[in-house]
Parts: structure tokens; sequence; C-alpha cells
């Protein structure tokens, strides 16, 4: 019995060192002075100077916060307003189609999604760059919040609309006093996956950006292209701490609005 | 008066469905009848037919179907046990967080340790095997997939665990099945839900798969994906992207009914 | 007369985290009879059941299984099956497949498991339908394929878990009838789960009144709700009216202002003590007939009977159920017989006299 609990322990411990040891690696290696990924020769800051030196590489940095901070606001709007369209939407059919349609983005390789917006973009006559850049983060992010957010409507029971329609509420009211603040932890979570996927996309933002315009995915493609240059190795170092801290805070706030949202739900 | 209100959600939805859904998709399939010249054709379509384009979909489907299956053969058993741990939650979180890294910067880190003098030559020499050639051969693309893909199979898998009533398995142990057939006969179909959901959250994807490809396997490994990046950006030869592209779309359909037919 | 063992228990302790839910806790089981675990929820019970299946293993103590210690043999290799509170029917096998579960796991030949699973089915009035699926079931239909799932496997002895609390009230009265009409035909040890006192009542040999990680009672329905050890007893199982008291002499105990004829003995002489007289064993009389007089305070109809609420004048509050009506604020007496007086030791009482507001079911 003991001994078959060590196995699994050990099982799990390989799976996670296997999971983190990319990461410390590139964090390791940021402190090396030798330039390279492998030989270790001293400890150096030289990196982490030449990222915040690298005007260019801040700009970029800049550049995704903006796109994702924005293309996930928009497209959490969007979704919000996609998943109360489909929960009031009463025919089956209907119902379905647009759960189907709303699905297609979310299976499709990012390859197909990046070749086509770039011939839409093309064919609206939309500039390859920022714009192009947004939008595409936008669509593909909200099909996501949508299904972050229709599982809490789902989950709401229907008489607590027809209550607050009894105590005299008219649409908006239900709207915004108990709709809404019902599924906000939903909108959350919409937000941060929209969030994550936007920081995250290289595929799609590869094929719709155009020469002028770059993401850090991006960026980090083309230097890696070109071989080991310990700048991406700080530049990660950097990124995986802000992940953390992104983690840490969400977890925090999840489990604050569980606590508030949750009280009836735990068993 | 009521339903004119709800209709008014419907219409940035539907509006942003058929831009972004509907018309790429009809988009991808009218290009695919126009040569490089922006000549009307089916030419795309024989050219898909010739023996250097099925012998690329085949390997690109074989290498998607190694990564799912070693992914799923990993995925398993790590779900399982995590679902057994006291804090699952944050194990689950500790393997979600690796997938919050940009996936350029995971594969990028595989470039320094599959080098030449990097960590994995440095264990192989260790071992006595000695150095090997690791980066730009099928083995490293489909380590380097695979380990990025892991979380993405685990994650529905625990799920499914977690879903499972445990009174099931307290059920037929009391029939007097062993753990195995415990395992085999009840637990497995009973999450089989969440296998199919990870083997499509693993299996589309790595069809389609470039950068790895690009970085990792040194064009040794050409996928569906890689050939669609070549034809668009490279040769802009939209028209055969496209083509390609849309026996993409074929796949991932197929793939989706096979592995979406959950209740 | 020797008795015919099959499960014991000796100073079985279980805890999870630190946290006792059975408290050396020491019972023999004997074969072919009907034995009913009941208690409140967390009282320890179901606790009990997955010992002896084998899903948990004693944190002290030792079971035996027909005279052999059985702490370290998995579920999968005991003679016991279980029926499960929420049936725990494999979701994606059909009717057939369920009950033949354990048949396939031994390996058994299909010929044969058609013949035994058809039997079984038979047993539980569920012929012809070995190809229907679980979620077409009724709750009622679900219970039986559960019970023919366990009984399929020949066990010596058939747990169950609460497994009627899910039906309905008509439904889960037939199931009793049932059950206990089973447990006749098969001749093997039933041990039964509940927290509801009338079932318990109805359809056992034995019951074990549980609170608290411990026994508090064992013994036939008919000994345990005439004479409950104590108070916890007498509060679970049926309503009663308890009110301190002191036991003169033998035979004679004094309690609401008054002494009374009793057929207790054994006690110090003085001794404080508990008294419960059961609500159907108070009948109305006239004020002056009475051995005891009460206002009634309130009056409800149940239907078979009427259930007065009434003070005496020294406050206490007396249940009284009868077939006879009375008018709210009317002044009645109440005659009992001395075998009605159920007297408790305050000793055994006060053990757990702390866990009044655990009733909860």
């Amino acid at each position: 019995m003991k001994r078959k609990v060590k196995w699994d322990n050990l099982y799990l411990i390989i799976m996670f060192v296997i999971l983190y040891t990319p990461i410390f690696y590139l964090i390791y290696y940021s402190f090396n002075s030798g330039g390279t990924m492998h030989h270790f020769q001293g400890f150096t800051l030289e990196w982490y100077k030449e990222v915040f030196q690298d005007t260019r590489l801040l700009i970029i940095v800049l550049n995704t916060f903006v796109i994702a901070l924005l293309a996930s606001a928009i497209s959490t709007i969007l979704g919000v307003m996609g998943a109360l369209a489909i929960y009031y939407v009463k025919k089956r059919r209907m119902k379905n189609l647009l759960l189907t349609l709303n699905n297609v983005l979310i299976v499709s390789p990012d390859v197909i999604i990046g070749a086509s917006f770039l011939i839409l973009f093309t064919i609206i006559g939309i500039q390859l760059g920022f714009t192009s850049v947004l939008l595409s983060h936008i669509a593909f992010s909200v099909p996501i919040v949508v299904l972050m957010v229709l599982p809490k409507l789902q989950e709401m029971s229907p008489t607590l609309i027809d209550a607050a329609r009894d105590l005299g509420a008219n649409q908006w009211n239900v709207l915004t006093k108990v709709i809404l603040p019902f599924i906000t932890p939903g909108i959350f979570a919409g937000f941060f996956m929209a969030l994550t996927y936007s920081l995250d996309d290289f595929a799609v933002t590869f094929f719709v950006t155009g020469n002028g315009f770059s993401t850090l995915s991006v960026e980090i493609y083309s230097r890696a292209r070109q071989g080991i240059s310990l700048s991406i190795n700080a530049l990660s170092t950097l990124l995986f701490l802000f992940t953390v801290l992104l983690v840490v805070g969400y977890y925090f706030i999840s489990q604050r609005s569980s606590r508030l949202y949750g009280m009836g739900g735990r068993k | 008066m009521k339903h004119n209100t709800r209709n008014v959600y419907l219409i940035p939805y539907v509006l942003w469905i058929v831009l972004f859904v509907v018309a790429p998709i009809l988009l991808i399939l009218y290009y695919s009848f126009f040569d490089i010249e922006g000549q009307w054709t089916i030419a795309n379509y024989k050219k898909f037919f010739t023996p250097i384009y099925l012998k690329m979909t085949f390997s690109s489907f074989w290498y998607a179907f190694l990564i799912t299956v070693f992914s799923l053969l990993i995925a398993y058993p790590t779900a399982y046990l995590l679902t057994k741990t006291k804090h699952k939650q944050l194990w689950l979180l500790l393997i979600i967080l690796p997938t919050w890294v940009n996936l350029l910067l995971k594969v990028y880190a595989f470039l320094g340790i599959f080098g030449t003098y990097g960590l994995a030559n440095a264990v192989l020499e260790a071992l006595g095997v000695g150095t090997k050639q690791i980066l730009f051969t099928d083995f490293s693309f489909v380590f380097v997939s695979v380990y990025i893909f892991i979380p993405f199979m685990v994650l529905p898998i625990f799920n499914a665990l977690e879903e499972l009533n445990p009174s099931l398995v307290d059920a037929a142990r009391d029939l007097g099945a062993s753990a195995w057939t415990t395992f085999r006969r009840v637990v497995f179909p009973l999450t089989i839900d969440g296998v199919k959901a990870g083997c499509q959250a693993v299996f589309i994807p790595a069809l389609s798969l470039f950068m790895i490809t690009r970085l990792i396997a040194g064009n040794r490994v050409i996928t569906l994906g890689t050939a669609i990046e070549e034809h668009f950006l490279v040769t802009q030869d939209w028209g055969m992207g496209a083509t390609i592209a849309v026996f993409l779309i074929i796949a991932m359909a197929i793939v989706v009914i096979i592995t979406g037919n959950r209740k | 007369m020797s008795k015919d063992v099959i499960i014991r228990f000796e100073h079985v302790t279980k805890q999870y985290d630190g946290l006792v839910v059975l408290d050396d806790v020491s019972f023999e089981i004997e074969r072919g009879k009907f034995y009913t675990l009941l208690g409140p929820s967390g009282c320890g019970k179901t606790t009990i059941l997955r010992l002896i299946a084998g899903f948990i293993e004693p944190t002290k103590g030792t079971i035996y299984f027909n005279g052999k210690n059985i702490n370290h043999v998995p579920a999968n290799k005991r003679q016991v099956n279980t029926v499960f509170q929420d049936y725990a029917l494999f979701p994606h096998l059909n009717v057939f497949e369920n009950v033949a579960f354990g048949l396939r796991v031994k390996k058994m030949k299909y010929a044969d498991i058609q013949e035994k699973v058809a039997e079984a089915l038979r047993f539980v009035n569920l012929e012809g339908y070995e190809h229907r699926e679980i979620r077409e079931m009724s709750g009622g239909q679900r219970q039986r394929v559960a019970i023919a799932r366990a009984i399929v496997n020949e066990p010596e002895v058939l747990l169950l878990d609460e497994p009627l609390s899910a039906l309905d009230l008509k439904l889960r009265t037939e199931m009793q009838y049932e059950l206990r009409e089973l447990q006749r035909r098969l001749g093997i040890t039933f041990i039964f789960v509940t927290h509801d006192q009338e079932e318990a009542l109805a359809m056992s040999d034995q019951i074990f009144v549980l609170h608290k990680g411990k026994i508090q009672q064992s013994g036939t329905p008919k000994d345990i709700y005439d004479e409950p050890v104590n108070r916890f007893v007498a509060d679970f199982i049926g309503e009663s009216n308890i009110l301190p008291g002191t036991m003169i002499a033998d035979f004679l105990v004094e309690f609401a202002g008054k002494r009374f004829e009793c057929v207790d003995q054994g006690f110090y002489p003085n001794e404080p003590v508990e008294v419960v007289i059961r609500p159907e064993d108070l009948e109305i009389t006239t004020r002056d007939q009475g051995k005891l007089q009460v206002r009634v305070d309130s009056q409800l109809f149940r239907g078979v009977h009427y259930e007065l609420c009434c003070y005496d004048q020294h406050g206490n509050e007396w249940l009284v159920h009868s077939t006879k009506k009375a008018e709210v604020g009317e002044e009645i007496g109440l005659y009992f017989e001395p075998e009605a007086i159920h007297v408790m030791r305050v000793s055994e009482a006060q053990e757990v006299s702390d866990g009044e507001g655990s009733d909860e079911t």
C-alpha cells in the first residue's frame, strides 16, 4: 500500500519536473554571461539590461499588451451579448446552430483562422497591422467568452428572473441587478481566458500582421529562427514572473468570488 | 416589446458569426478554385491528389496521431493521480500554469535543451549513451509537441474523472473486480468523453503546427499547417494554400464528429 | 445455544484525519438475520458498512468474517455485496450487463451468466427488462436492478446503504415488505443502514442504534422501542415524553410532582432518573379520572389520530396521540398503565445528552 503511493507520487513529480524544466532552463541561462544556453560561465544581468535598452522590443511588448487588453475587453462585451443571445433563443435547433457556429473558431486550427482572416482583411481592404491584429484577436476570443459565460447563465434559476419581475423590475433592472451580478464570475473567467489567448497567440497574428507591426510571439519567433539569444531568455523570465503574478491574482479573485457567489453552491 | 430587447443581443453576435466564422470559411473555399495568376481552376485539387501532397497529408496525420497517443498515455495517469492528491485544485493549477507561458518561449527553450551541448545530451552523456543529434529530428518534434499539449489533455480527463461518481468504483470493487478490471470496465468507459475532448484538443492543432516544425524539426517534418503557411506567406500561392486548408477543415470536421457525440 | 456468528467487530475504531467516526465498537452479526444500523447522519453507520464491504480499513481493532481477520482483505475478495444509496448502477451498461458485471469478472460461462441474471431479475420482479438502459428505468426499478446485481453473486452478507431513501413514501413502504420477504427467501444476512426509525422497526430482527460513533443500544425492535436505555434512543425511536424524576423505591417513581406505580426496579433509593412515556400510551379521560391533569395547548389532526400538545401545572410538555378529540384550552386528565412508564438511569442518558442537536435527517 505505502509503496504504491510512493510510485504514484514519483510519477507526478517526474511530470512536474518535465513540465517546468524548460521554463527554469530558460530562466537559469538568462543569467549566463557566456551567451549560450549551455556551460554557465558566470552570473550577469547584462541580458536584462539589453532587454530594457531595446526600445523596439519594449514597444512590441507594449503593443502586445494593448492588443490583449483591448481585444479581451471588447470580446468580453461581445461574448456576454452572445451568451445572452444564445440563452434567450427558444428554438432548440436555432440554439444548437448558434452553439455550433460559436465553437467553429475554438476547434479550428490557428493556421486556418490566420489564413482565412488574411483573405478576409485583404478583400475588405483593411491594412495589415494594428487593426487587423486587434480584429482577429477579438474574433477568436468571443467564442471563448461565450463558453465561459453561458454555463453560468444556465446555472441561474429561471425563477430568479421571475422573482425580479414579480418585484417590479423592468428588463434593464433584471439585466443589471440580477443577471449580470450572477454571471460576474463567468465574465471574469472569460476576460482572463481571452487575455491569455491573446497574449499567447502566435499563429493567427503571424498571418495577419503586416511588416510594420509585431507582437511579442511573432518577435520571439523571428529571433528564435536566427538562433539563440539570451535576451529572449531574460525576456521570458520577466514574462514568466508576470504570468505567475497574474495567476496568483486570478486565484485570489476567483477564491474571493467563489466565497461571495458560491455560498449555496458548496456541498 | 419583450422580444425586441432580447433580439438586441443577437445583432452584434450574429454579425460576428457572419463576418468571422461563416465568411472566412466561404472565402477559403472560394480561393481554393483560383491559381496563382487569379484564373478560375480546379488544378489545385488535382495537385492535392498527387503523391507529394498525399504523402505530406499522410505523414501529417501520422505525426498528429502519434502526438495524440503519447499525450493520452502520459496525461491519463497524470489526471488520475491528480484526482487522488490532497490539494488537487492547486496541483491542477500547476499543470495549467505552463500553458500560460508563451508557446514560442517553451519551444525556444528546447532549442537549448536539445542542442548539441544542451541538457538532454548532458544527461545522455552521463548515462553513457553519448551525444546524439536530437534537434531537427522527428523525435524532437513529437517530444516538444507532446510537451506542449499535455496540459490540454490532462484538463478534460481530470474533469471527467472528477465527475465520475466514486460509488461506481466502490460498486465495481464490491462486485469482485480487481483494480485493473475496474479501470478497464468502469472508469475508462465513463471518462471516455474527457478522453475524446482531450484528443480533439490535441489532434486538430497537431495537424496544423508549423512553428514547432520550423524551429525544432528544421523542415524535416512538414505538416498540413506548414504547407498552408508556406503557400500563404512564402510562395504567395493562396489558391493552393486554400485548397490544403479546405482539406484540413474537412479533417477537422470529421474529427469533431467522431469525438463530439457527447450527450 | 450456540450462535452462528458471521461477522464480528472487536474494538474497531475508525478515524479520518484525526476525526473519530467510529469509536471502539464491538458487536457480532449472526448468519441469516436482518440487521439494521440506525442513527442520524454522521453517526458512523455507513462507516460500519464500508468497513464490512472493505472500502476502508479500521484504524484500530479487528474485523472477523467467518472467524478470519479480514482487516486487509480488499473489497473485491470479500463474500459481501452492497446495494448503494444512489444504487451506483453503471450508466454505460444496460440492465443485463449491470447484473452480469460480477459474474463476468469471475469469468463465468456466458450461458450460465444468462441463466443467473434471468433468475436474479425474476427474484426482484424485473423479468424481461434485460435490454433496458439504466436511464430508462424508474427509481424503484433501479433499486431492484441494484439488488439483483448484488444478490446474483450469492453473497453471504448483503449490505444495504439507505437504499430506500430516494423513493417516495408509497414505494418505500412497498419495498420494505419486499426486502424483508427477499431476505427470508434468500436466507442470507442483511445489514441495512437507515436513519428512518419506522423503517428499522418494521423490517429488522435486530437493530443497532448508533450515535456519535458508538452503539447506544442493540436489540429487537420491540426491546428498543419499549425499553430505550437512554434519552437519545428514546428520543430518536418514536416520539416520547421525557421527564426528570426520582426513583423512590422499587416499583415506585415520582415525576411531575406525583408518585406513580411502575414496573422498574433495581435502582438506588431516591436515585434521580429520566422517565419516558410514549404519546400513544397516554389516554384522554376527564380531569378527575386522569392520573395527571393537563391543559390542551394545541391540537393537530394526523389522519389516524389526533396529536395534542398539553402542559401540566409544572410546565412539563405532554405529547398525546389519541383517537379522541379535545378542545384547545380544555383541562383534561391523562391516564396510563404502570407498564407505560419506562425508567432510565440518568448516567446512561448523560453520556449522550450533549448530542441533542444532531437528530437531523
